[in-house]
């Protein structure tokens, strides 16, 4: 991938393709690391799909035998020497603490760094494509954070959809005025 | 040009050629692997530096002749084991990526 903010939207596609109620999707910035933290309730993997799932060669999908979206999330983080790792509950096993949690580690000073790009973008076009499922996400960066909610956005809406054409709206210019915010302000210690 | 007379070529020489007789009809360079994911093309030499498990998984998605890894880089026996596995041709060059292009580029006009 080209800017990690497509690897998150693979990513979080595979936590729409496991049900999931809710996606956590966390960016921790310090001066020199980037930690992603992509986190579903959704059902879960058991231990020997698990182990497969950072195989290219491997996917649950059956037109394809090759899914990679995982492997190359790996392969980004660990050509910055980061890390990589995966932990997932199943549905059968973990009834009530099912999901998955995947976090790669980046150290951003490294010169195969890929740009972050557009998150807000992709946060966006994750919330546009299934409006029922909920979103926490939270950018946190030395100089702020950026944060999104669709929990308390549906709590003042009813019934509208987040699809909704000035929803949607609304929420990429919300995206888009944090990160404006962050941009002018200097680092916090 | 089949992949078995790309390994006879001067400066060329096979890591592991499952299928040698496949017959190289384009040339494809990249090494971000989602890129080449959706640019090359069946039949293509893809020049490549890179050289871990998901190279492999591109070649086989995308049907490229062989991989060819230029700069002088191998594979790793795991990598090369899986190659059997998966019947994907890799060839390794001495040459850079530009050099590499340009004699394949000579070798398929003189088809």
């Amino acid at each position: 991938m080209k800017e990690i903010s497509l690897n998150i939207l693979d990513i979080a596609k595979n936590s729409v393709k496991a049900r999931a109620s809710l996606v956590t999707i966390l960016l921790e910035e310090s001066e020199d690391k980037l930690t992603l933290i992509i986190e579903d309730d959704g059902c879960g993997m058991k231990e020997d799909t698990l182990r497969g799932v950072c195989d290219p060669f491997y996917t649950t999908r059956t037109t394809r035998k090759v899914g990679l979206g995982i492997p190359l999330l790996k392969l980004s983080c660990e050509q910055t020497e980061g890390t990589f790792s995966i932990e997932s509950r199943d549905e059968e096993t973990y009834p009530d603490s099912h999901g998955t949690k995947v976090t790669a580690v980046f150290n951003k000073k490294h010169i195969d760094f890929t740009p972050l790009g557009d998150v807000a973008g992709s946060i966006v076009t994750l919330i546009q494509g299934d409006p029922d499922m909920d979103f926490l996400f939270r950018h946190t960066t030395p100089c702020g954070e950026v944060a999104l909610d669709t929990r308390e956005l549906r709590a003042q809406l009813g019934d509208i959809s987040l699809a909704e054409f000035e929803i949607i709206t609304w929420i990429s210019e919300y995206l888009k005025e944090q990160y404006e915010e962050i941009e002018n302000a200097s680092p916090t210690a | 040009m089949t992949v078995y007379d790309l390994c006879k070529a001067e400066n060329f020489a096979p890591v592991v050629c499952p299928a040698a007789e496949r017959e190289i009809t384009g040339v494809y360079i990249g090494d971000l692997l989602s890129w080449v994911m959706g640019k090359a093309q069946s039949g293509d030499g893809w020049i490549t530096i890179m050289s871990n498990i998901n190279t492999l998984a591109v070649a086989s998605l995308t049907d490229v002749a062989c991989i060819i890894l230029a700069e002088g880089v191998t594979l790793e026996q795991e990598i090369i084991d899986a190659a059997i596995q998966k019947e994907i041709n890799v060839v390794t060059t001495t040459l850079s990526a530009y050099e590499t292009a340009l004699f394949m580029s000579k070798e398929l006009k003189d088809e």
